[in-house]
C-alpha cells in the first residue's frame, strides 16, 4: 500500500505539472484588463469562450482575440475571455457559457467546434442571449450565428500557386489532424493545383488521427512528414498543421524547397530563419469574422444562421509578403475572380 | 583495549535482546563472538555500529567513552562494519563502489586518480588483491567481500566488525578470508568476528566471547577450549528443558515426504532427496545450522515452493500438487519462521489476524462471507485461552509484543483441530514465559494426536520436544538422532560440522 | 482477562486520526492558495466569497454532483487496485476504450430501454476489464510491472480509438467534430431532478455509482474474496503463507478494476446530450481518479467526499476564469491537496502505530501491576 501511495503521488505530481503546462502559455499572456478603454463607450458586454489553448496560441485563438481587441477599441465594448480546461466534459463548456451569460455578457462568441453542442443547449435555455460559434454550422438556433470560412477557396489559390511554382510537378500537403475541417484545406489545395497542372502529383499526409490532437502541436512530426515529401520529389509543401507547421518550414529549408503557410501571414510570424522558404500563406481571417460579427451586434443587426467568409467577403485569401509570388499574382487573381463569379466551384472534400 | 562494552542492555517491546553484556577487545586481535541464532549477536553489533542505541551501558573505543547515534558516528570513531549481505552496486566498478558516499573531490570534481592510488595502496598493504577497475558484477563472492572490507578500510576504520562473513563463502574462500584477517591483525587492526561455526572460530580467533540468551556467558582462549566445550557454553544447560515425558507416537502415518528436491532459480540444489515421515502424536525435530534447507523444506510442505522432485502425502492422499490453501484446509497448520512477514498482517486488528490463513474455515466465514461476529468471538477465545496479553481484539497486531503475537499465531493454528503442525522456530524472539507456554501447547496437541514438524535453532527445545530428530546439512538429512540419547553439545557438534558424531 | 467481543464500537480516537490527515491537507493547500493569491495581488477573502457564492447555486451544485459521479467511479476503479497494492494507472485508457466500444455497439441496434442500457453498460465493463486484464496477464506471466504496462496500454488505447474512430466515425454535418453514431433514444438514461431549483438534472448513473460504492465496501470488507485482496495488499508474503493464490488475485482484481473503469465514461455517454463518443469526449478522468482515491484513502465514503471536492474545485475554475483570476490556481490547489495528504497520511500512520503500541503496553502494565507484584528483572 505504501509503495503504491508514494508512486501514485510521484506520478500524479508529474501529471498535474504537465496539465498545468498545457494551460501555461495562456496564463502567462493573460490579457491586460479587458474592459474597453475607447472613447466610444458602449454598454455591450462581449464574452468569448475559447477551447483549450486560449489567447496566446499563436494561431486560431489569437486571431479571434485580435478581432475582439479591435472591436473593443473601436466600439468600446466590454470584453471577457474564458478558456476551457483539459479534458473537461461538455457540461463544463455549457456552464462556461451560462456563467458568462449570467454575468451579463451578451453576445457570447464560442471559438471552435468543441462548443457546438454546448452552444445549442445553452442558447435554448437563454433565448435572449446572442451566440456566435466559429467553424461550426451544426449548432443551429434562433440566437446562434455560425461564423464559417471557405478554407477550400483560399486553399485553392495557394494550391494553384504551388503548382505554378513547382518545377518538379510534385507538391505536398501536411495536415495536422485527420478531421473534416482539414479535409477542406486538402480538397481546395488539390483542386487548385490540378487546375494549373492536371498531371501534378500531390502527396498527402496527416500527422495524427483524432482524437489524438497532437498533430496540431508537434513540429518534429511536421518536419519528418515534410522531409519525406521533399525526399519523394516534392518541391512545395503546404501545411495546415497549426503548431506543427514550423517543422514543415524547417524541412523545406533543409531540402531547399518551398513551403506555404496557413491561417495568418506566416512570412511575418514564423522564425526569421525560415522566412525565405514561405512563398505565401493561406489566410483565414478569424479576426475579421469576429470583428464583423461584433460590428453587426453593435449596430443591432444580429443575424442568426450561417455566415461564410469566403473570397468574396475577403474572409480567406493568400498573402504576398516576401514577394516570392509576385510573378504569378495575375494568374491567382484570375482564379480568384473565377471562384467569386462561380465559374469555378471548389470542392470541399 | 580497542573496544570495551560494559553493561550493555537493550530492550524491545516484550523482549530483552541484550542484557548486561560485557566484552573487552584487545587492539590487534581477532575477537570472535559466538552464539546461537537469536542469541543477540546482531543486536549487539548494531549497537556497536551505531544503528541502535543501548538502553543501558557504555561503549569505550580506544579508551574514550562514545555514544553513537548513527553509523557515520561509528565510522568517524574508526569502527566499520562488513555486512553479511553485501551492499555493492553491481553495475559500478570496484573503484566507484569504494568511493561511493565519500568521494574525494578536487575543485568539485571527483578525483578518481587519488582514489585509485589509495585503493591500490590499501589493497597492497593488507594483501586484499583488489583490482579497482573491474565491474562488481564480474566478481565472485570472495572478491566482493574483499571489496566490502576495503570499502570500510578506505573510510579509515581501524576496528572491523564482520557479521557472519563465512556464511556465503566456500571453504577455499574461507581460508583466503582468514589469511586476510591475519594480515589486518598484523597491521594493528582489530577485528570483531561474529559466527556460529565453531571450527572456524577456533581456527582464526585470538579470543572468543560466548553469548547466550542475550548476555555474555564467558570469554575464553581458543587454545584452551574444544569445539565441544564451546558448544556447551553456547547452548547452556541450566535452562528449564522442555522435556517430553511419555511417548505418544502411534504407527499411523500422517505426513510423509519422499525424495523431495528443491532448486534455486539458478539451478543450485537447496534440498536434495529429503525423505521423512511423521506419525500421529509424533514430534519430528529438524536440527541444523540456519540456511541449510530448513526454510525450503517448510515451504515445500506448505505448497509455497515449486518442487523439482518428490512427493508429499497427507495421510493416504497425495497432496504434492495441492495449493497452500487446500493443504491448510486439509489440516496442515503452520507457524512460520518470520511471523512479521509470513504470519501476521501487522496493520490489521487481531481479529482479522485470527482469520488469516483460515479464511475459508468456520468460525471465520459463512459461505463466501466473513462472519465477523463469530470470528471476533473466537479471537477472544484464543486471547483468553492462550493468554495473549492485549487490551482487546481491535488493537493492531503490530502493537503486541513478539511473544504475544506468537501466542496469537499458535492459538490460531491450533484452532480447528489440525492434523499436522509445521512449526518453524515457534519460540524465537519470545520471552521465557511465553516460551514455556508455547511448549506446553505443542505437547498437549501432540498428546491429542497432532503430528508436528519442528524446526528450531534452540537445541534444548529440539531435544526436549522431539520424539525423533534429523540433522540437516546443505539440503540433505545427514543423521538421525535419538533425542533421548543425545546431549545438546553432541547435537550442536553434529550440526556445526565440528566432528564428534553421536 | 476479559476481552471485549461486542461489535466494534465506533472508535472515536481512530476516526479522529483518520479525518485529521485530509483535513490538515486541505487546510494546508488553502493556505498555499491564499499565499499565491496574495502574491498575485488578488484579494483572498473576496475570491473565496465569489467561489462560494457561485458554487452554492443549484445549477452549479448539479454540475458538481455530475462531475463527481464520474470522478467517483474512476476513483473506485483505482482504489480496487490500491487495496491490493496494484497501481492501475491505466484506468484512463480503460474507460476511454470501454466508452468507445460501448458507443459503437450501443449505436448499432435498438432494444427495449432497460435491455439496451444493460447491454451498453455490459460491453463497457467487459472492454474495460479486458484492457486491464492484459496488464494483469503480463504481470502474472512475465512479471511486467503493472505501472509500466498500464501506461503503455493508455497510449495504445489512444491510438486504437483513433484508428477505429476513422473506420466507424460519422461526421456531424457542418461541424468539425466527428464521433460514433449517436445511441438511439432507447439507450438514453434519463436524469434525476435531484437538486431543487436546478435547471440541470443529475445523471441517472449516479445510482449505479452509489451502488458500486456500496458493493465495493461490502465486497472488500465482508467477503472472503475481499479479505484475501486486502491481506495481499497489506503483506503479500503473509497472504501467500495464508493460502492466497496471489497470481489469481492479481488477475481478478485487475479485471474488477478494469470493469469499474469501464463505467467511468457511462454517465456522460448515456446521460449526455450527444450520446456518442466524439472528439470532445472527456479524457484524463483516470488520473483524477488516482488523486481522489488517494485523498479518500480508498474508503468508499471518503472518496465520495473527495470526488465532490475535486469537482467543486473544477466548477469554481470557471468562475475564477471569468473573474480574471488565473484558474490554474485550482490545479495548484488540487495538486497541493494530493501531495500534502500523502505526507499527512504517512505521518499520521506512523504516529498512530507508535501511539497504539504505547497505549497497549501502558494498559498491560497497569493490568499487570494491579494483578500481581512485578517480577524483579536483572
Amino acid at each position: 500500500m505504501r509503495r503504491v501511495t508514494t508512486l501514485a503521488a510521484a506520478i500524479l505530481a508529474g501529471a498535474l505539472v504537465l496539465t498545468s503546462c498545457g494551460g501555461d502559455d495562456a496564463a502567462e499572456t493573460t490579457p491586460k484588463d479587458d474592459t474597453g478603454t475607447s472613447a466610444a463607450a458602449s454598454d455591450i458586454k462581449v464574452g468569448l469562450a475559447y477551447d483549450i489553448g486560449g489567447r496566446g496560441d499563436q494561431s486560431f485563438n489569437d486571431a479571434a482575440a485580435a478581432g475582439l481587441d479591435k472591436a473593443a477599441e473601436e466600439f468600446g465594448v466590454e470584453t471577457k475571455e474564458a478558456e476551457a480546461s483539459n479534458g473537461e466534459p461538455e457540461s463544463a463548456k455549457e456552464e462556461r457559457l451560462r456563467a458568462l451569460a449570467s454575468a451579463g455578457f451578451n453576445p457570447i462568441i464560442a471559438v471552435g467546434f468543441a462548443y457546438s453542442a454546448s452552444v445549442v443547449t445553452v442558447a435554448k435555455e437563454l433565448p435572449d442571449t446572442q451566440f456566435a460559434i466559429i467553424d461550426d454550422s451544426a449548432a443551429v438556433g434562433d440566437n446562434i450565428a455560425n461564423l464559417l470560412f471557405a478554407e477550400e477557396q483560399g486553399s485553392f489559390l495557394v494550391g494553384a500557386a504551388a503548382a505554378l511554382k513547382s518545377e518538379a510537378g510534385n507538391i505536398g500537403f501536411v495536415g495536422g489532424v485527420d478531421v473534416p475541417l482539414i479535409h477542406k484545406f486538402e480538397a481546395g489545395y488539390k483542386a487548385g493545383a490540378e487546375a494549373v497542372n492536371p498531371d501534378i502529383e500531390v502527396q498527402i499526409k496527416y500527422l495524427t488521427q483524432p482524437p489524438d490532437f497532437s498533430g496540431f502541436g508537434d513540429p518534429a512530426k511536421g518536419k519528418t512528414a515534410a522531409a519525406g515529401m521533399f525526399d519523394n520529389g516534392a518541391d512545395v509543401v503546404y501545411q495546415a498543421a497549426g503548431g506543427s507547421g514550423g517543422g514543415v518550414f524547417e524541412a523545406a529549408k533543409d531540402a531547399g524547397g518551398f513551403a506555404i503557410g496557413v491561417d495568418s501571414d506566416q512570412y511575418n510570424t514564423a522564425d526569421p530563419a525560415v522566412q525565405d522558404v514561405i512563398i505565401t500563406s493561406m489566410l483565414k481571417k478569424v479576426d475579421v469574422a469576429v470583428y464583423d460579427f461584433l460590428k453587426t451586434v453593435t449596430e443591432d443587426n444580429f443575424t442568426a444562421g450561417p455566415l461564410t467568409y469566403d473570397l468574396e467577403k475577403d474572409g480567406v485569401g493568400y498573402s504576398t509578403s516576401g514577394g516570392q509570388i509576385d510573378d504569378i499574382t495575375d494568374k491567382l487573381e484570375e482564379y480568384k475572380e473565377q471562384i467569386i463569379s462561380g465559374e469555378i466551384t471548389v470542392p470541399t472534400e | 583495549m580497542a573496544v570495551e562494552l560494559t553493561g550493555i542492555t537493550k530492550r524491545f517491546p516484550g523482549v530483552v535482546a541484550n542484557s548486561d553484556i560485557n566484552i573487552a577487545v584487545r587492539r590487534g586481535h581477532v575477537h570472535a563472538i559466538v552464539g546461537e541464532n537469536g542469541a543477540g549477536k546482531s543486536t549487539l553489533m548494531k549497537i556497536l555500529y551505531g544503528m541502535q542505541r543501548p538502553d543501558e551501558g557504555t561503549i569505550t573505543i580506544n579508551g574514550h567513552t562514545v555514544s553513537f547515534s548513527s553509523p557515520s558516528d561509528a565510522i568517524g570513531a574508526g569502527v566499520g562494519m562488513v555486512h553479511q549481505h553485501f551492499m555493492l552496486a553491481d553495475n559500478l566498478t570496484v573503484l566507484e563502489n569504494v568511493v561511493l558516499g565519500s568521494e574525494p573531490t578536487r575543485g568539485g570534481v571527483i578525483d578518481f586518480g587519488a582514489a585509485r592510488r589509495r585503493i591500490t595502496e590499501i589493497s597492497d598493504n593488507y594483501g586484499l588483491d583488489v583490482q579497482p577497475d573491474r565491474l562488481v558484477e564480474d566478481l565472485g563472492v570472495g572478491d566482493r567481500q574483499r571489496v566490502e572490507i576495503l570499502k570500510v578500510l578506505y573510510r579509515g576504520a581501524r576496528i572491523l566488525i564482520l557479521d557472519e562473513p563465512t556464511a556465503v563463502l566456500v571453504p577455499q574462500e574461507v581460508d583466503e578470508l582468514f589469511d586476510n584477517l591475519r594480515e589486518l591483525k598484523e597491521e594493528g587492526l582489530t577485528v570483531l568476528f561474529i559466527s556460529h561455526k565453531l571450527d572456524e572460530v577456533l581456527q582464526v580467533a585470538d579470543e572468543i566471547t560466548v553469548i547466550r540468551r542475550g548476555t555474555t556467558v564467558d570469554t575464553v582462549d581458543p587454545a584452551q577450549v574444544t569445539a565441544r566445550q564451546l558448544a556447551e557454553l553456547m547452548v547452556g544447560s541450566e535452562l528449564p528443558t522442555p522435556e517430553t515425558r511419555e511417548s505418544t507416537v502411534t504407527d499411523e502415518q500422517v505426513l510423509r515426504v519422499a525424495d523431495l528436491s528443491v532448486r534455486a532459480t539458478d539451478g543450485r540444489p537447496l534440498l536434495e532427496d529429503v525423505t521423512l515421515t511423521i506419525h500421529r502424536g509424533e514430534v519430528l525435530g529438524i536440527a541444523g545450522v540456519e540456511g541449510n534447507g530448513q526454510a525450503e523444506l517448510v515451504e515445500a510442505i506448505m505448497g509455497m515452493r515449486v518442487l523439482s522432485g518428490g512427493v508429499v502425502h497427507l495421510g493416504s492422499k497425495d497432496i504434492t500438487t495441492w495449493s497452500t490453501r487446500k493443504r491448510r484446509e486439509a489440516g496442515i497448520a503452520y507457524i512460520p519462521e518470520d511471523r512479521h512477514r509470513h504470519g501476521l498482517l501487522l496493520d490489521s486488528p487481531l481479529w482479522e489476524n485470527r482469520v488469516l490463513g483460515h479464511q475459508t474455515e468456520r468460525p471465520n466465514v459463512k459461505g463466501q462471507w466473513i462472519d465477523r461476529a463469530s470470528a471476533r468471538r473466537d479471537t477472544a477465545r484464543i486471547v483468553e485461552q492462550y493468554d495473549v496479553r492485549t487490551p482487546g481484539i481491535d488493537v493492531l497486531a503490530s502493537s503486541l509484543s513478539g511473544g504475544n503475537q506468537q501466542k496469537l499465531i499458535v492459538g490460531r493454528e491450533m484452532s480447528g483441530s489440525p492434523k499436522v503442525l509445521v512449526a518453524a522456530h515457534p519460540t524465537r524472539g519470545v520471552d521465557v514465559g511465553a516460551q514455556a507456554a508455547i511448549w506446553d501447547y505443542i505437547r498437549d496437541a501432540r498428546r491429542n494426536g497432532l503430528a508436528v514438524l519442528l524446526i528450531s535453532a534452540d537445541l534444548d527445545e529440539l531435544i526436549g520436544l522431539s520424539d525423533s530428530l534429523k540433522v540437516i546439512l546443505r539440503g540433505r538429512f545427514v543423521a538421525d538422532v535419538d533425542p533421548a540419547q543425545v546431549t545438546p553439545e553432541q547435537l550442536g557438534s553434529a550440526m556445526t560440522g565440528a566432528g564428534e558424531r553421536p | 482477562m476479559s476481552v471485549a467481543t461486542a461489535a466494534p464500537r465506533v472508535d472515536l480516537r481512530r476516526l479522529g486520526i483518520t479525518i485529521a490527515a485530509p483535513t490538515l491537507a486541505i487546510v494546508f493547500s488553502l493556505l498555499i492558495t491564499a499565499l499565491i493569491l496574495i502574491s498575485t495581488g488578488d484579494p483572498v477573502m473576496s475570491t473565496l466569497d465569489q467561489v462560494w457564492a457561485y458554487g452554492k447555486q443549484p445549477r452549479v451544485i448539479a454540475l458538481t454532483v455530475n462531475q463527481a459521479t464520474t470522478y467517483y467511479l474512476s476513483a473506485l476503479a483505482v482504489a480496487i487496485g490500491f487495496r491490493m497494492n496494484l497501481f492501475n494507472i491505466g484506468v484512463d485508457g480503460q474507460y476511454r476504450l470501454a466508452a468507445f466500444a460501448a458507443a459503437v455497439v450501443g449505436s448499432s441496434f435498438e432494444l427495449p430501454k432497460p435491455l439496451h442500457l444493460f447491454v451498453i453498460v455490459l460491453v463497457a465493463m467487459l472492454v474495460g476489464a479486458m484492457w486491464a486484464g492484459i496488464a494483469a496477464v503480463l504481470k502474472v506471466t512475465r512479471g511486467v510491472s503493472e505501472v509500466i504496462s498500464t501506461i503503455m496500454l493508455n497510449a495504445i488505447a489512444t491510438a486504437l480509438i483513433a484508428f477505429m474512430l476513422r473506420e466507424v466515425a460519422v461526421e456531424v454535418a457542418g461541424s468539425n467534430n466527428i464521433g460514433t453514431k449517436p445511441i438511439a433514444e432507447s439507450g438514453a438514461l434519463p436524469g434525476i431532478p435531484l437538486i431543487p431549483e436546478s435547471p440541470l438534472e443529475v445523471f441517472g448513473f449516479i445510482v449505479v455509482a452509489a451502488l458500486a460504492g456500496v458493493a465495493y465496501t461490502v465486497v472488500l470488507g465482508r467477503t472472503r474474496f475481499g479479505f484475501d485482496l486486502r491481506a495481499t495488499g497489506h503483506s503479500e508474503s503473509a497472504a501467500v503463507a495464508s493460502g492466497v493464490n496471489v497470481r489469481r488475485m492479481v488477475i481478478v482484481s485487475m479485471l474488477l478494476s478494469g470493469a469499474v473503469a469501464g463505467l467511468v465514461g457511462m454517465p456522460q455517454l448515456l446521460g449526455g446530450a450527444s450520446r456518442s463518443y466524439s472528439l470532445d469526449f472527456p479524457a484524463g478522468l483516470g488520473f483524477t481518479g488516482i488523486a481522489i482515491a488517494l485523498l479518500g484513502r480508498n474508503n468508499a465514503l471518503g472518496m465520495a467526499f473527495s470526488a465532490l471536492l475535486f469537482s467543486f474545485l473544477d466548477a469554481s475554475s470557471i468562475i475564477l476564469d471569468i473573474n480574471d483570476i488565473s484558474k490554474e490556481i485550482v490545479l495548484i490547489m488540487q495538486g497541493t491537496i494530493v501531495l500534502s495528504v500523502v505526507v499527512a497520511y504517512e505521518l499520521v500512520r506512523r504516529y498512530s502505530i507508535v501511539a497504539e503500541q504505547r497505549r497497549v503496553s501502558r494498559q498491560l502494565a497497569e493490568e499487570q501491576a494491579s494483578a500481581r507484584p512485578k517480577e524483579v528483572s536483572t
